[in-house]
């Protein structure tokens, strides 16, 4: 059994609904991002931008495993990544590591708490005591494992039972995200991966990631970009609350 | 809206989308690891030297730039600096697999065989207990010692030299490049023990300086060639090094103080046969200062392949 998920460009809307669903199921520190939508920029004039949905591959050769020097981060039988946060020394090795850029150090400003300078609501300490997460050490995705651990021992079916599903799965609202057993034939993941050519970022590195993307147009001219008016409201929105520029941007429209 | 709006407006999504910079161990804290990297060089090139030449004084510098200089400041980098010990055995069996584990090691191992070394070969001491039962236990540790201090030294250029994601740094001679210029700062650094009155050859040293800075020039720039053909991006960080933000660091760290200045020097011993002490003060310090410079120029031009593939790929 080896737990994948398969994005297909050609269904997300860039809602950023995974990173809020992520960041709500695991109390996400303010700076920190388990995954992440990136903008592309394309060379055609009117279309500006694309935004593809990474998070941790959850390599089967992962490089941050072999050079955590604590033994901090390990692999699970069901092919999962995970930290060890009561382990993990801080030395960062892992995030210099790893080629696809998807692990955060959790460093003192990361964790401001989600109203700087007042004590922390009572929402964010119910949260600390299920996800401690420890300043000083690094963090990533870690496909909720809770939730298909837990769902498993109920007899629930990753990726088919939403309560054994990722919570970004769960919460996507186009369905751009699917989530099984790559080792299953007949699971939906390996049917997608292998009946619309799926592929995985950066093959060469021989680190074989188990998040597959659908998109048979990358590289050249993604099918997902469209013009910024044409994105969601919600898409717009998050934007607008990252920077300033996109303040007044948004502001004079 | 024009594209430089757009452009603006994008800032914070551009985030591995094109060549981005690896931080971590070169920006804010990390500027702990880059001194810790070069004070590795300078003890572990020093204890190699000094084991050559047979100076006691070299050793015992050597081996406290390495335990009070260089461990602490590893050590301080840590996010949880207190729970080092969980990346030595039997706590941890990650040196079957880690260079960051293995290095550790290669540390303590270095710190133990070292401090023997250093007892057995203090003069007092051995005259003591008698040359010949001090001076086979020198030698044993003292080989020990040295096979430690090449790991020492040695190791950081496997750990940057594994990342697969920064090009600059996937390159098999990056580990040469850190023992051999660990070893030329360690003669610069001997020439400095032997002015202070330690027990090693002023002269040796300077002669031994001289030849392995024409052998760190010639592999710098082999390096720097091999680096540039190796891919896009390992050619961005060749390019930013040579006229970019990190010229300043290489031209006038790494190239004026790192190799001009001691050459300069070597090539006026050459004539004059002796060298004014004030001007191997200067060899030296500029030499020293060169060996922060490539350490420098090495992590901060540390640049990730974009995460994207794109049609002119990285």
């Amino acid at each position: 059994m080896r737990w994948g998920m398969v994005i297909n460009l050609k269904k997300c809307t860039r809602c950023h609904a995974c990173i809020a669903a992520c960041r709500i199921e695991h109390f996400l520190p303010m700076g920190m991002n388990w995954p992440r939508l990136i903008a592309w920029e394309t060379d055609v004039p009117g279309e500006e931008l694309t935004t593809i949905p990474v998070r941790c591959n959850q390599c089967k050769d992962a490089p941050c495993v072999e050079v955590c020097p604590a033994e901090a981060t390990k692999k699970r039988e069901d092919g999962i990544v995970y930290v060890d946060n009561d382990i993990c020394v801080g030395c960062r090795y892992c995030i210099i590591a790893c080629p696809y850029q998807n692990r955060t150090f959790l460093s003192r400003d990361k964790d401001p708490g989600y109203f700087p300078g007042y004590e922390r609501t009572r929402f964010e300490k119910a949260g600390r005591k299920i996800y401690p997460h420890v300043v000083g050490t690094t963090e990533k995705c870690d496909f909720c494992m809770e939730r298909i651990d837990a769902g498993l021992a109920k007899g629930l079916v990753p990726g088919k039972d939403r309560e054994a599903t990722p919570a970004c799965v769960n919460t996507c609202q186009s369905r751009a995200l699917t989530f099984g057993d790559l080792d299953d034939p007949e699971s939906e993941v390996s049917k997608l991966i292998k009946e619309q050519n799926a592929f995985q970022l950066h093959p060469e590195y021989g680190t074989d990631p188990a998040v597959y993307y659908i998109d048979g147009k990358i590289g050249n001219a993604p099918s997902n970009i469209a013009p910024r008016e044409e994105q969601t409201a919600s898409h717009i929105q998050h934007l607008s609350t990252m920077e300033e520029r996109a303040k007044q941007i948004f502001g004079k429209k | 809206m024009s594209q430089m709006a757009t452009r603006q407006w994008m800032t914070t999504h551009e985030w591995m989308v094109k060549p981005m910079h690896q931080r971590e161990w070169i920006e804010r804290r990390g500027i702990m690891i880059w001194i810790a990297e070069t004070f590795t060089s300078l003890g572990a090139g020093l204890y190699l030297v000094s084991l050559f030449i047979n100076s006691w004084w070299g050793l015992l510098v050597g081996w406290l730039i390495i335990m009070f200089l260089k461990l602490p400041l590893h050590i301080a980098y840590f996010g949880k600096p207190l729970r080092f010990y969980r990346t030595l055995p039997p706590f941890s069996n990650a040196w079957k697999t880690s260079w960051f584990a293995r290095g550790i090691l290669f540390s303590v191992f270095f710190g133990t065989f070292g401090f023997v070394q250093l007892v057995f070969g203090q003069p007092d001491l051995a005259n003591l207990i008698g040359n010949s039962i001090a001076n086979p236990i020198y030698y044993t540790f003292g080989v020990l010692a040295g096979i430690s201090a090449v790991g020492v030294g040695i190791y950081g250029g496997f750990i940057m030299n594994y990342v697969k994601g920064i090009p600059f740094w996937n390159q098999g001679l990056l580990p040469v490049v850190f023992i051999l210029a660990g070893v030329a700062d360690g003669f610069g650094l001997a020439m400095a023990v032997g002015l202070a009155g330690g027990d090693a050859s002023v002269s040796w040293a300077e002669t031994g300086s001289s030849y392995l800075l024409i052998i760190n020039v010639l592999l710098i720039i082999v390096y720097l060639i091999s680096a540039r053909y190796t891919s896009e991006v390992a050619k961005i960080s060749v390019k930013e090094l040579l006229t970019g933000p990190s010229a300043f660091m290489f031209w006038g760290g790494l190239v004026t103080l790192g190799m001009v200045v001691p050459a300069a020097i070597s090539v006026v011993s050459l004539f004059s046969g002796e060298i004014p002490t004030v001007l191997l003060i200067i060899a030296i310090v500029a030499h020293t200062l060169g060996a922060f410079a490539l350490k420098y120029c090495l992590l901060k031009e540390g640049i990730y392949r974009p995460l994207l593939p794109r049609v002119a790929a990285y």
